[in-house]
């Protein structure tokens, strides 16, 4: 029965960033969500837990004000959830957040399988499931469209621009997989409700084995940028008229 | 001790690795070296478009992964200690990027789009894209060396240079990974690359069944264009192929016209066609994202304007 962790992201819903007068970002009306891909990666470990038994434990590094994430990870299924947080922890690159992370599976969580999303929906660097495998000094399955465990194995089937590679890992193992590994559940109100019973195990900064310092340096972040025309027609034929009369002036009908 | 190195899957991607490679060597006054492991009778070649050494890796067992050489290539780069490692943006690239970085205890831009030397000659300033494309962040790597992955077609393939000389180096075997190959399942269809084309008519959720996609197939057809798509269709239905799918996690497009149908043009999407002359979209929902990043958007149903666009485009 083998003991799962996944690891889920708390992160500012992009949808709400606007774009300032001077090409700044505008947080000012953001809302938080779980990153898209982590929905997947907590759906496999539960998925997984349901058809082999054992259990899931949900892992997040954040800021404090990632609380509101814990239940929703958790009303997705997971059996406890462990919250690694301090105010400096809202803005730390991959190298910072697998180290951390290594930091606490490593010492304090059973487990036999980690999953982690393939990429986060905000910094989509895809290196903090790799980079905590390596940390943890275990064997790596990158972008995983379907997963089985085996015995003591997992096979996974790996999406490579070549084709689907069929690969075999003994367990302990980590895992990053991709968004069509499953559909993710959307959680009812009961699930909300039993998520508030689960056990939270709150870790500290001053809990970790050390302190780690960031390898890479934002200098800066700017919006993209996207003048357009933005200009409607209906569907009425005088505006089909017009949307083609407006495409020829642009000269890129053949 | 210094040097560029570059570290990819295949020769495609070596040769635009070897463009920004011999700029940046050239430049920072070092050498460049390339890893092959693939065929290893293109060391000459990568030594003629641009490389001044090769790092030969023994070819691996069938069932091994090139996650095997990770060990081997971090203690050589702990041993030569060079200024900036470049590898390929690919699946395979991403994780031994990832891997080789945590290895050797430094940073890694990942799916860099830009790279640029600063005024000191040595910090590397790279740019990618976060928040789905919403905005571009600019890094650079406190501790040498400098990583970064770089998508395929960031930049032109290098050109062969008559009478080029370098060294050929071979490295020691790798210990065999614990992860095995099982199967190798090869792609059953070769897609179109779309990211040339003039003209892309683009499906999204908004078509309701995989027969429908013969609906867009016709417009393109009109249009004497191409056909793409965004991630759900391709990822979620499979009813294209993933080398169609638009936006950051897939290709980017240029063409001089875009039209989007049934796409909401959320910005994980929009990013990928950031550099089309016109873009244009028809979804029924007047208040879609899609119609802020269009220059010419229909609001209706793509079923009833479909045909008469197909009519339209053909007188
Ligand atoms: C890390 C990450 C990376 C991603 N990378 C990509 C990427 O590279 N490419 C990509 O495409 N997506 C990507 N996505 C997904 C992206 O966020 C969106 O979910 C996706 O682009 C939405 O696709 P869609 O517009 O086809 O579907 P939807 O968002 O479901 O939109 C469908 C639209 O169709 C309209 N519609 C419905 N019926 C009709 C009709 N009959 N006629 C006209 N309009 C109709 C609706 O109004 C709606 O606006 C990524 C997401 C994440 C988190
Ligand atoms: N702060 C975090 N806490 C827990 N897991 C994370 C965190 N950041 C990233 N991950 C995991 O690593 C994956 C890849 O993230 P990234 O490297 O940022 O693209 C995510 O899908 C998560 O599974």
């Amino acid at each position: 029965m083998p003991n799962i962790v996944v690891c889920f992201k708390w992160v500012i819903d992009e949808a709400y960033i606007r774009r300032g007068s001077s090409g700044e970002l505008d947080f000012s009306s953001v809302s938080y969500k779980i990153s898209d891909y982590d929905r997947n990666a907590i759906e496999e470990a539960v998925r997984l837990r349901n058809e082999s038994g054992g259990r899931v434990a949900a892992v997040t590094v954040g800021s404090p004000e990632a609380t509101k994430g814990l239940k929703d990870a958790l009303s997705r299924g997971p059996d406890q959830a462990y919250f690694i947080n301090d105010a400096s922890f809202e803005n730390i690159e991959p190298s910072q957040t697998s180290a951390i992370l290594a930091d606490v599976i490593g010492s304090k969580i059973e487990y036999d399988l980690i999953i982690c999303g393939e990429g986060s929906s905000d910094l989509y660097t895809q290196q903090v499931g790799p980079r905590l495998a390596e940390r943890l000094g275990i064997p790596c399955i990158s972008f995983v469209l379907k997963l089985t465990i085996d015995g003591n194995h997992i096979i996974a089937e790996r999406k490579v621009e070549d084709g689907v590679e069929v690969t075999a890992a003994p367990m302990p193992v980590l895992v990053t997989v991709l968004p069509d590994i499953n559909t993710p559940r959307i959680p009812g109100v009961k699930d909300t409700l039993m998520a508030s019973k689960k056990e939270v195990v709150n870790i500290a900064k001053d809990d970790l084995a050390q302190t780690y310092e960031p390898t890479l340096q934002t200098t800066a972040m700017t919006a993209a940028s996207m003048e357009r025309r933005c200009v409607k027609f209906g569907a009425e034929p005088g505006d089909i008229a017009g949307f083609v009369e407006a495409l020829e002036k642009e000269g890129v009908l053949r | 001790m210094a040097g560029a190195w570059i570290i990819a899957d295949n020769r495609e991607q070596t040769l635009e690795l070897l463009t920004i490679g011999r700029e940046l060597a050239t430049t920072m006054g070092t050498k460049l070296t390339a890893l092959l492991w693939q065929d290893q009778e293109l060391a000459d070649d990568y030594i003629s478009h641009g490389a001044d050494e090769i790092l030969l890796l023994p070819p691996l067992p069938e069932d091994q992964p090139p996650g095997a050489y990770i060990p081997v290539i971090a203690d050589e780069a702990q041993k030569k200690d060079p200024d900036i490692i470049l590898m390929a943006s690919t699946v395979r690239g991403k994780e031994m990027a990832a891997r080789i970085a945590t290895r050797l205890n430094t940073g890694l831009c990942s799916n860099c789009i830009a790279l640029n030397l600063g005024e000191d000659g040595k910090t590397v300033e790279m740019e990618r894209l976060v928040f789905g494309g919403t905005a571009v962040q600019k890094v650079t790597c406190t501790v040498r060396p400098a990583m970064a992955t770089i998508p395929l077609k960031t930049f032109e393939p290098a050109v062969k240079q008559e009478g080029r000389q370098g060294d050929i180096r071979e490295l020691p075997a790798p210990a065999p990974s614990p992860v095995k190959i099982l199967e190798r399942k090869p792609r059953e269809t070769e897609a179109k690359d779309i990211s040339e084309s003039r003209i892309v008519v683009c499906v999204g959720r908004g078509i309701e069944k995989e027969e429908d996609l013969a609906l867009a197939r016709k417009l393109a057809h009109a249009l004497g264009g191409e056909i793409g798509c965004t991630r759900p269709i391709s990822e979620e239905n499979h009813w294209l192929p993933e080398e169609l799918c638009i936006g950051i996690s897939g290709i980017s497009v240029k063409p001089d016209l875009y039209i989007g149908l049934g796409i909401s043009g959320q910005v994980q999407h929009v990013t990928g066609i950031r550099d089309a002359k016109v873009i244009c979209a028809v979804n029924t929902d007047e208040n879609a994202p899609i119609f802020a990043a269009a220059d010419y958007g229909i609001v209706g149903n793509l079923y009833d304007v479909v045909p008469k666009l197909i009519e339209a485009f053909k007188t």
